[in-house]
């Protein structure tokens, strides 16, 4: 087979396996209608709402036909209606899982049976959710329901594919053998494990990370390869956890323990677009509703404060628009009011002393340079009953959390919360109002309406459990990734430390029943920072202390690696990517694009042909969408456990496989087989039923392996049988085991002072790194005003946002026709007022040019711009999603708002997370 | 006897068009048709604005104006109070769609199975892997015993033939074999969508109306008496402004414009 392009080997795919297809009678080819809504937008009308807009002045659509005297076309017979299709059939239901969200939704898959031309065909014919399933109780999202029609999408890649020209184009390819593909990896991998070079394994949404993350890599370098993997994180909102496992413990960001609140503060939070902590969506708003009709003590209200109504739609009683990248400046105001009101009972704030005194480091005692006073190794405070300074769990110790300055030994000491006091002394309400745009007389509200809320001192039962009850909450997730977004996450915490509404009922949650503090707990306060010889993610570096390694750094890393320091030789020279299309869905898209250029070479493991794949792979191994195994998928939410599978309703397409079954060919053409299949082992803990290392499993014997040893005598039938539920049952979690936390918080003093983050502030500077780099490294949460508004002077006056849809969250799938039907295209979202200064309307072409404060470079990307009452007049929105090229589907739907963000300096936050802000002008195209 | 009805929640209403996809997939309609709509709007100026949400499927009236106008007798009233159209009947003259205060209807200008992203019509393209994702339960005829008139009915679906008309079905083809929820109302997240027999006052949907604390139904003074009641929420102002349009296609607008006398949009 020769070359061919892009669509050509759609084309061909086709041919190829029915011998029998032509271009045309798959709808793709350039000369047949678009499908509506890609590039068919013009194709399409609004629809009719429905309601009385009064008398029309348009005709009838009937009548254009009568009066036209056109007389329709023939009507076929009703016997020619799905001609060649037998309406006789058998069904099947199978239960499995949604594959394209992240949380993995339960589904019952509708198989039918049916011969065709003497051929027996078994094709899925609906996707409903599964009742079974804790996440989703039988609901579907669109996603999960359009996933029926990605999987028999014309344009997969139905078989491996090799690359014929050169790179940093579209694409051509020739298809090959899965025997040819494979050598061909293992050729680059062994030459790459002889060279002694770095691979690079970066994935996506993680699925089944058992097998990838944990035994692939893993296996790969027991068998002297060297492997090292960067995820996606810190694209969603990876510096919100890093600021929970710092200061909290546990891995998450924030949730609302919607089984007990009574008041959510949602900031930033997409309840009709786009998850919360830990789901894609579907399972919060679920619980949310749940929360509005409980019978008891119901959730009674909702404030929002984000700058786009859009993600709470009705669902707020209130909404406050404050001005992008002020998050840090609002939260010193709540907490300036929160510690500076005292009334009866609350002498030292309105705070939770007995929570901050026993279960945080408020009162332990700082001195002026911001050291934590100790004596044999324990942290001091000050004794209520000896007045003096004493440790913390001393016997008998009294904690006072607000004594005032003490001096011990000639220096001055005061509590880590006297200093907070300090800390915010001049952040009053009004000075807030100054940076955010929120009324002081707002912010005094809203922190007297959470401490009303938080019912300070009081409790609630349990399953006989009496555990302090906090019924105030809050939901914050992708907000976490702006510049400041580990210290916005910190202050945020902090109030609800103030409150002592940490992991409570009715407060906010980090994991869902943690059964110890995360691994992090420890490690990130415990950092030297590294300053030489860096790796390339310069993770534990001077530059970043603490870090999430954000791809588009590693990329600015690898173009530059003298400015960092960066040892040449951790650099990766080639990439294994799974399931990821860097250069389009994450920010900062010329510098990955850059990055991507210097590869040697490049394999790819997806469905589609992603844009980072048709520009720069080199080996493209197809694999498969929700028809294959996968698994173990944890069905866990905040209130329930239950553990499923995915499993395919029928054999992998074309010639694709499901990416275990990838795996395990690249472990045995690479010749550690047996180490891959004794990680699987491990990380399944396999014993009874252990795989034999010495003979290549399937996916399915693997997964009938873990069924048995999980107890379910059947094996995978317990999964796979037609009508089986397919869901291990599900267990309500205990009180005992819900709010296992705030028992003792399994023995940790949050981090309310971040002494840590000082001592790294002072090694950064020891090691001479600039301000940039360590000026958010600070104990407590400091404001400073984003380097974007910097970008105001140049007449960059409008701040951009990006925003998530529910159509697509978690997902890069534009290209999926019916979705895009509902979502078709890119549009810049923006306030009537605003567009009138500037002379636009709704649908008018525009620039929009996002500029770098700090360089003057420039980037511009063209749209459209659609009017919202929703939206502050000085903000506008994009949305993510967009900008694919290389699937036929999603052609001309317009740009990613990647384009405009820059992901270097001044944008990337503290952590090395990137930051979906920057400023813009918008001028008509 | 049943009488279905829907009622659809607009307090719970999170606006995910999980509704409109359940239903694409379920009855196959064409690209741009939409038997349930949820519209996104925004009411009042900033910074007072709301934002807010309204599914919309066909009201399924119990006094139909598109029933009366169809003299085809391919638009039927099932004695259930589900609105029908028999595809088999269509003629396409489209009156339905003219007498429709809703705007539900949707003319199929082109071969409806060749307006589905592939061609459901090539069992070749099938061999090889390319499934449609239609249920033979869709085209079947139907009958409902205690109505002579409803003999052998083809009115599940979307009516998968050029210039035919077809609309929400209340998913006659589930009802017609004993699943009783229709694929918006499994689907919809928040449970706001809750469809069943308002004749019985012990049914979720009626118990969801009589509980409700306030309802209302599309354009009540038109006389049509909507079988869908809309609760805790209000009738959109004229003046709502909509938002994240997915654009319809009546074929109003595509290449059938010079056929059908100059494109005229009725529902405007």
């Amino acid at each position: 087979m020769g070359d061919f392009d892009r669509r050509g080997f759609m084309k061909i795919s086709g041919a190829g396996l029915g011998g029998l297809l032509v271009m045309e009678t798959l709808g793709c080819s350039d000369d047949t209608d678009p499908p509506v809504g890609s590039d068919g937008g013009t194709d399409g009308s609004t629809p009719d709402m429905g309601v009385d807009k009064g008398p029309t002045t348009d005709g009838p659509a009937g009548e254009g036909i009568l009066a036209d005297g056109t007389t329709p076309d023939a009507f076929v017979t009703p016997d020619d209606m799905f001609k060649g299709w037998p309406t006789a059939f058998t069904a099947t239901t199978i239960p499995t899982t949604c594959w394209i969200g992240k949380q993995d939704c339960g589904m019952l898959a509708t198989v039918l049976t049916q011969t065709i031309k003497g051929k027996k065909v078994s094709r899925i014919a609906a996707l409903n959710g599964n009742p079974a399933n804790p996440r989703n109780n039988g609901a579907l999202c669109p996603k999960g329901q359009a996933q029926l029609q990605a999987i028999y999408d014309f344009n997969r890649i139905k078989w491996p594919l090799q690359r014929t020209n050169a790179k940093g184009q579209p694409g051509t390819f020739k298809k090959v053998s899965w025997a040819v593909a494979l050598a061909a990896l293992q050729a680059q991998i062994a030459s790459a494990k002889a060279k002694k070079k770095k691979i690079l394994w970066q994935k996506g949404r993680s699925k089944a990370k058992s097998f990838y993350d944990k035994a692939f890599v893993d296996a790969m370098n027991a068998a002297g390869y060297s492997t090292v993997k960067i995820g996606h994180g810190t694209y969603c909102s990876d510096s919100g956890y890093r600021a929970a496992e710092y200061t909290l413990g546990y891995h998450g960001v924030i949730s609302p323990d919607l089984a007990h609140t009574q008041y959510i503060f949602s900031w930033g939070w997409g309840m009709t677009t786009s998850g919360g902590n830990k789901f894609c969506w579907l399972t919060w708003p679920q619980k949310y509703v749940k929360a509005r009709a409980r019978s008891t003590n119901p959730l009674k209200k909702v404030v929002a404060l984000d700058p786009n109504r859009r993600g709470t739609g009705p669902h707020a009683e209130e909404w406050y628009a404050n001005r992008p990248g002020s998050d840090v400046a609002f939260f010193l105001g709540i907490a300036n009011y929160l510690v500076n009101n005292t009334k009866t009972g609350f002498a030292s704030g309105l705070v939770d002393e007995t929570y901050l005194n026993n279960h945080s480091n408020a009162p332990f005692l700082v001195a002026d340079d911001g050291k934590i006073l100790m004596a044999s190794g324990k942290e001091q405070v000050w004794d209520k009953t000896t007045n003096g300074a004493k440790a913390y769990d001393a016997s008998g110790v009294v904690p006072v959390l607000s004594p005032g300055a003490k001096t011990i030994g000639g220096k001055t000491y005061k509590t880590a919360y006297d200093r907070f006091k300090d800390h915010v002394k001049t952040n009053t309400p009004s000075w807030a109002d100054t940076q955010c745009g929120i009324p002081a007389g707002t912010v005094k509200k809203i922190a007297a309406e959470l401490f009303d809320a938080a019912k300070i001192g009081s409790f609630i039962t349990i399953d006989g459990k009496k555990l302090p009850y906090r019924p105030v909450s809050m939901m914050a997730y992708h907000v976490s990734q702006q510049e400041t977004g580990f210290q916005a996450m910190r202050i945020a915490m902090m109030v609800y430390q103030l409150l002592g509404a940490i992991d409570v009922p009715g407060g906010i949650q980090v994991d869902f029943a943690a059964k110890e503090l995360y691994k992090n707990w420890p490690k990130l306060n415990s950092v030297t920072p590294a300053t030489s010889n860096l790796d390339f993610t310069l993770k534990g570096s001077k530059f970043f202390p603490i870090n999430s390694a954000c791809p588009s750094f590693f990329h600015k890393v690898q173009l530059n690696p003298a400015k960092y320091d960066v040892d040449t030789s951790s650099i990766p020279t080639m990439a294994i990517l799974h399931m990821v299309d860097p250069t389009v869905a994450f920010t900062d898209s010329k510098v990955i694009q850059a990055g991507y250029k210097k590869f040697e070479y490049v394999a790819a493991i997806q469905p589609w042909l992603s844009e980072t794949a048709d520009f720069y792979a080199d080996l493209i191994l197809p694999a498969a969408t929700l028809e294959k195994f996968e698994g173990p998928i944890s069905c866990k939410t905040a209130d329930e456990s239950a553990t499923t599978l995915r499993v395919p309703p029928v054999d992998p397409l074309w010639e694709s496989k499901g990416e275990i079954d990838i795996y395990l060919d690249i472990a045995e053409k690479g010749g550690f087989l047996a180490g891959y299949i004794g990680q699987i082992n491990k990380q399944l803990k396999l014993t009874t039923f252990a795989l034999s290392t010495s003979k290549k499993p399937t996916s399915k014997q693997i997964f009938d392996a873990w069924a048995k040893q999980q107890g379910l005598t059947g094996g995978i039938s317990f999964f796979t049988a037609n009508g089986a539920k397919g869901v291990t049952p599900t267990s309500t979690h205990t009180a005992a085991k819900k709010y296992s936390g705030a028992q003792n918080y399994h023995g940790a003093r949050h981090r309310f002072y971040g002494e840590s983050l000082l001592t790294y502030q002072n090694a950064m500077k020891k090691a001479g790194v600039s301000a940039v780099y360590y000026q958010d490294y600070t104990a407590f949460p400091t404001w400073r005003p984003p380097t974007m508004w910097g970008s105001t002077s140049k007449g960059y006056n409008l701040h951009l946002l990006s925003h998530k849809k529910v159509e697509f969250k978690q997902s890069r799938a534009s290209f999926v026709p019916v979705l895009a039907e509902i979502a078709p295209k890119q549009e810049l979202i923006m306030n009537p007022k605003t567009a009138t200064t500037l002379g636009l309307k709704e649908g008018t072409a525009v620039w929009v040019e996002s500029h770098h404060a700090l360089t003057n470079e420039t980037r511009k990307v063209k749209t459209t711009v659609t009017l919202s009452e929703g939206l502050r007049p000085d903000t506008v929105s994009m949305s993510h999603h967009y900008g694919l090229t290389s699937h036929p589907s999603a052609t001309g739907q317009g740009p990613s708002p990647n384009n405009l963000f820059y992901g270097d300096e001044g944008y990337i936050q503290c952590t090395n997370d990137a930051s979906f802000h920057v400023m813009v002008k918008v001028t008509k195209a | 006897m049943a009488i279905y009805g829907m009622a659809i929640d607009l307090a719970k209403c999170m606006g995910c068009r999980g509704c409109m996809l359940a239903c694409k997939m379920e009855n196959g309609t064409p690209a741009g048709h939409f038997f349930m709509y949820t519209f996104r709007f925004t009411e009042g100026t900033y910074p007072n604005s709301k934002l807010r949400f309204l599914p919309r499927p066909c009201m399924h009236c119990e006094s139909p104006p598109c029933v009366s106008a169809c003299k085809q007798d391919a638009r039927i009233k099932w004695k259930d109070g589900r609105v029908m159209t028999d595809v088999d009947k269509c003629t396409g003259d489209r009156s339905c769609e003219k007498a429709c205060p809703y705007g539900v209807n949707y003319f199929n200008i082109d071969d409806p199975a060749k307006n589905q992203y592939l061609d459901w019509n090539n069992t070749n393209a099938a061999l090889s892997g390319m499934y449609p994702h239609w249920h033979p339960n869709l085209v079947k005829k139907y009958t409902w015993a205690a109505d002579p008139k409803t003999k052998d009915r083809r009115v599940a679906g979307a009516g998968y033939r050029k210039n035919t008309v077809g609309k929400c079905t209340f998913c006659a083809h589930r009802i017609e074999n004993g699943v009783k929820e229709t694929a918006c109302m499994q689907t919809c997240p928040a449970g706001a969508i809750i469809f069943g027999d308002l004749s019985d006052s012990n049914s979720a949907v009626s118990k969801a109306i009589a509980a409700a604390k306030t309802k209302f139904k599309l354009q009540a003074s038109s006389g049509t008496k909507p079988r869908v009641t809309y609760l805790n929420g209000t009738e959109p102002a004229s003046a709502a402004k909509l938002i994240e349009i997915a654009p319809v296609k009546k074929g109003i607008q595509s290449k059938g414009d010079a056929k059908l006398g100059g494109g005229t949009i009725p529902w405007k």
